[in-house]
């Protein structure tokens, strides 16, 4: 029977989507100031105009997906932004954020100029400067802040005192390349070790891959912890739903909420927070002790396969077992775990996003463990290896410092990222003055630490601590508060990116273009990048030459002009070509002079894209034609390690093992926090969004409708949240989507900056409220273990 | 001269809103949020936590019906809503005087007030920009997720959308009304 469903229906049934009329937008002027020949547009949406209009490909960068798309431009300014049918990853799509992206480049609150500060830290007080002044004095400081030159000579050149964070995007790179390379710290930390690292961890330690889902082709799918309705990720999203409800592919979502994804699926089971590994061992012991798995696959790709059968028999991880621990009838463990292994082509969804417990990279190889024992590994359907477009890699001439000192965040740790280490164990040291030299500089590039690692407290006492905080970003975020110099950055449609390749089953080299030219004072991050390391590259030399006695050598030996040019001292020579040269030159050298000129019309290309790519229907597209897809690859990669031996000798359970400390439970009174994204925004980076806060406006907190009763706690309620490191304040929303022993709220909301107008003061901060807990594997953050205390006030 | 109408996939709606944003940022859509020519009904689920109904929490996306017989065209004293050439049920700014006589009208309630031009606003089809540069799919359908919609001219019975509705079962909105919507919910 239809639904019948009226707008007032929708406005009041949907209440975490529509709050009309806040005081923050009364305040807003809607109107754009017109400058001189500015290329801002006069109204917040602008109708697109029957003209012809430029289209520029372009990849988005709201969120970390990456979705290729075409921006309409009427006379410099950016009117629509439309999916790209070229690109197989994102299948011509764009999200509502996607098509909120222009919202960003246009947002009133940009950073437009460079400021250094003049009040003190965190109290919002910035003087407009220009690029040079702001290099200046990241270099020299002023009267309120230490600069670069004093930190380095009072520690006598250790490169390590200066730290670095950037969040994810194309141009990350590029800063990891001036500030490890070429400024030479191994401090920096990114967002892995806050999202997903134990998942890669597990899958690669395990199958050899992370893989690829192929969920256009499976016909059977246990997605758990993963949101896909609400998390967009292409192609996932865009296959999973066109194929659940009825239509091929039966869906079974775990959750401990009733999530939009859950909405979609044949069986939704309530999971207890951080049980689900439990859940996943009892399933495989089903497959082992029915044995229903696939022989002939364990028997050419396993290794320790009757160990493994042995550990998970011995230790009765039985379906009775398991749904006390995990809250899922044995009967329905019992049944999902049948219908998996004779399912065709049966997928363990390997999920993404945070850390959600201290056994998550356990849990990851039980889940590798458990799809491997189907066999359905690199073939249609299942978990994909692929075969990914390689671009030649670039050249970096990376001087050496001997003074600079190593990593020192590992306690309690069993295998550091080399590349970047841990957030959380990274900050805790430093701020606990346990690390063995000062860490005295922070510099900071897209990238909100005290929206996104759990204890902000600690956050804002790590960045208070500092002698030198410089922010590189696109609006005035909460970290940004506490930067001394803040470079402003072109906005996504605004810069030419280095070329990026994505896919493994249906490949594709993609390039995002500039739009517009870059508004107000803006820069490139290339640009940024090589601006400031001409600065820096005279003045660290000499202090190199000071405190180094190898470099006073070769200075002896080759003379000072030959070793500071041959030995890579000249910082910015990694930038001598703009981005647009050197895509050029990547991609000609890799797949020569056609394609590149394929990827500048296109936005993507990929060997005979001219001749496989192909309009279906007025919505869809063929990329490769079947049996060009990379199903099946050989590949010396495809394993399926039960028992990783290895691990004992680092203090790691060797076969994913289930502990009593795992137990899933809240003292009386008390609330599990649990927290997550939504399909209108991203993390705190698109608070600010006028066209997003159209449709999300600010969080609320999930609660138990029949607990909210009882506490007589009403929707709109103000509540105080409380945990043991912070409180906060936040609208409530009683639901029977949550447990009773549980509360929700959506990650991102609670902006501390006075500067992001729309978004300042909006709902909470979960990050507020998180303790500092990591998981041991890898010092990742673990996002679901904080209990909190609701008060009505 | 084509009789558009539009085809839904509905049950591929995740309740993304990309629609809603798409079709603001091409049709200058006023912003708030009440203002919307585009929406997803959502419901709330059914039962107690955590034996839930998954049934009853479907999305229904919705816009304009652009109802053979709108009743919206009827009661309009000043002919500011018309059907144009191509059976896509307008509104003329010039005309309307905000009677809001089509608002009370409108069983889908598809209509609301851009404060700017102070005429009642609704689905246009993208009929004055997309269709007027001689693309041929909406905002909404292009830019969606999970490609719920099909747009197209239901006259030409080669047609995408005339496929569609000649193989797969469908259904309209509130088909007892006998408005006639141009709207068709594939099952």
């Amino acid at each position: 029977m239809p639904k019948e469903i009226s707008r007032r229906r929708f406005l009041q049934g949907s209440v975490a989507l529509t709050v009309i009329g806040s005081s923050a937008m009364g305040k807003t002027n809607f109107i754009y100031f017109k400058k001189e020949k500015s290329s801002i547009p006069e109204s917040i949406t602008t109708k697109t105009s029957t003209k012809k209009a430029e289209e520029i490909p372009f990849l988005c960068g709201i969120c970390v997906n990456k979705c290729a798309g075409f921006a309409r431009v009427e006379d410099g300014v950016v009117t629509k932004l439309n999916p790209n049918p070229y690109f197989p990853k994102s299948r011509n799509m764009l999200c509502a954020r996607g098509n909120a992206g222009i919202q960003t480049t246009y947002d009133p609150d940009r950073l437009k100029y460079p400021l250094v500060r003049i009040g003190e830290r965190g109290d919002g007080k910035y003087k407009r400067v220009s690029w040079e002044e702001a290099y200046n004095a990241i270099l020299h400081g002023t009267d309120k802040f230490k600069g670069l030159l004093q930190i380095l000579e009072e520690e006598k050149d250790n490169r390590s005192t200066i730290a670095y964070c950037n969040g994810e995007g194309l141009s990350k790179e590029g800063f990891e390349v001036l500030m490890g390379e070429k400024i030479g710290t191994v401090n920096y930390v990114d967002e892995v070790s806050i999202c997903l690292e134990t998942t890669l961890g597990g899958y690669f330690a395990t199958i050899g891959t992370y893989g690829e889902a192929d969920l256009s082709n499976a016909d059977y799918l246990i997605i758990a912890g993963a949101n896909r309705a609400e998390a967009i990720i292409t192609p996932d999203t865009m296959d999973l739903f066109k194929r659940s409800k009825g239509r091929g592919l039966k869906t079974i979502v775990l959750d401990p909420r009733f999530t939009n994804t859950a909405a979609k699926a044949d069986r939704w089971y309530a999971v207890n927070p951080g049980t689900d590994l439990a859940f996943v061992l009892a399933l495989t012991y089903v497959a082992l002790s029915e044995e229903l798995y696939d022989k002939a696959f364990i028997k050419k790709y396993g290794v320790g396969f009757e160990a493994y059968k042995n550990h998970i028999i011995s230790h009765k991880y039985t379906p009775e077992w398991a749904e006390n621990i995990t809250n899922i009838p044995a009967k329905e463990i019992i049944k999902t775990a049948r219908e998996f292994m004779s399912a065709q082509s049966p997928i363990y969804y390997q999920g993404r996003r945070s850390v959600f417990s201290k056994n998550d990279f356990q849990l990851r190889r039980a889940m590798a463990i458990f799809q491997g024992l189907s066999g359905n590994l690199n073939k249609k359907g299942g978990i994909i290896y692929g075969e990914p477009l390689e671009l030649p890699e670039e050249e970096i001439n990376s001087p050496i410092y001997n003074q600079a000192q190593g990593r020192f965040d590992k306690h309690n740790i069993a295998i550091l990222s080399q590349r970047a280490g841990s957030w959380m164990v990274f900050r805790n040291m430093v701020v606990e003055k346990k690390s063995p030299y000062p860490v005295r500089a922070m510099f900071m590039r897209k990238h909100n630490p005290i929206a996104g690692v759990p204890n902000s407290a600690k956050t804002i006492q790590f960045l208070k601590q500092m002698d030198l905080n410089v922010m590189i970003d696109i609006l005035p975020s909460d970290s940004m508060m506490y930067a001394d110099v803040v470079l402003p950055e072109a906005s996504y449609l605004e810069r030419t990116s280095p070329v990026a390749s994505y896919g493994l089953l249906e490949p594709a080299i993609v390039q995002r273009k500039a739009a517009i030219e870059p508004l107000y004072e803006t820069k490139t991050p290339e640009q940024i990048y090589k601006e400031l390391a001409e600065v820096l590259s005279k003045p660290l030399f000499e202090i190199s030459k000071k405190y180094d006695n190898e470099l006073q050598e070769e200075v002896k030996k080759r003379g000072e002009k030959n070793v500071y040019k041959e030995d890579g001292y000249i910082l910015s020579d990694a930038w001598e070509k703009d981005v647009a040269e050197r895509n050029r030159e990547r991609v000609v050298k890799a797949f020569g002079e056609d394609a590149w000129k394929i990827l500048e019309e296109k936005g993507v290309y990929y060997s005979n894209i001219e001749k496989y790519h192909k309009q279906v229907n007025a919505n869809e597209y063929q990329y490769y034609p079947e049996n060009k897809k990379k199903y099946s690859v050989e590949t010396d990669n495809i394993k399926l390690v039960f028992n990783f031996r290895h691990l004992a000798d680092i203090g790691v359970d060797s076969m994913p093992t289930w502990k009593d400390e795992y137990l899933f439970s809240v003292p009386e009174g008390k609330f599990r926090l649990i927290t997550g994204r939504h399909a209108q925004f991203t993390q705190s980076a698109t608070t600010n969004n006028m066209m997003l806060r159209d449709l999300i406006h600010t969080n609320y907190l999930w609660i138990n409708r029949r607990i909210a009763d009882k506490k007589g706690i009403k929707f709109g309620d103000m509540l105080e949240v409380k945990s043991k490191v912070g409180k906060v304040t936040i609208k409530a929303y009683p639901t029977e989507k949550i447990a009773p022993n549980q509360v929700f709220m959506i990650h991102g909301f609670g902006g501390l900056s006075q500067d992001m107008t729309m978004a300042y003061g909006n709902g909470a901060n979960d990050a507020t409220l998180l303790e500092d807990i990591h998981e041991p594997v890898y010092g990742a953050a673990v996002m679901h273990e904080t209990n909190v205390e609701i008060r009505k006030v | 001269m084509a009789r558009y109408g539009m085809a839904l996939d509905y049950k591929n709606c995740i309740n993304c809103k990309a629609c809603e944003v798409a079709c603001k940022e091409e049709n200058g859509v006023e912003l708030g949020a009440e203002k919307h020519r585009i929406w997803v009904g959502a419901n709330d689920v059914k039962g107690e936590w955590p034996l839930l109904d998954i049934a009853s929490a479907a999305f229904l996306p919705s816009q304009c019906q652009h109802c053979e017989d709108a009743p919206c065209q009827e009661v309009c004293p000043t002919n500011a809503t018309y059907y144009d050439e191509n059976h896509v049920v307008r509104v003329d700014s010039d005309k309307c005087i905000l009677c809001s006589y089509c608002m009370n009208a409108c069983p889908y309630d598809a209509r609301y007030v851009d404060d700017r031009t102070m005429t009642v606003d609704k689905c246009t089809f993208c009929s004055d920009t997309r269709l007027a540069r001689g693309e041929t799919t909406t905002a909404c359908q292009a830019t969606c997720p999970t490609k719920v919609r099909t747009f197209g001219d239901l006259d030409d019975p080669n047609s995408e959308i005339s496929e569609l509705l000649r193989t797969r079962e469908h259904f309209s909105l509130k088909a007892h009304l006998g408005t006639n919507p141009k709207l068709f919910y594939l099952t």
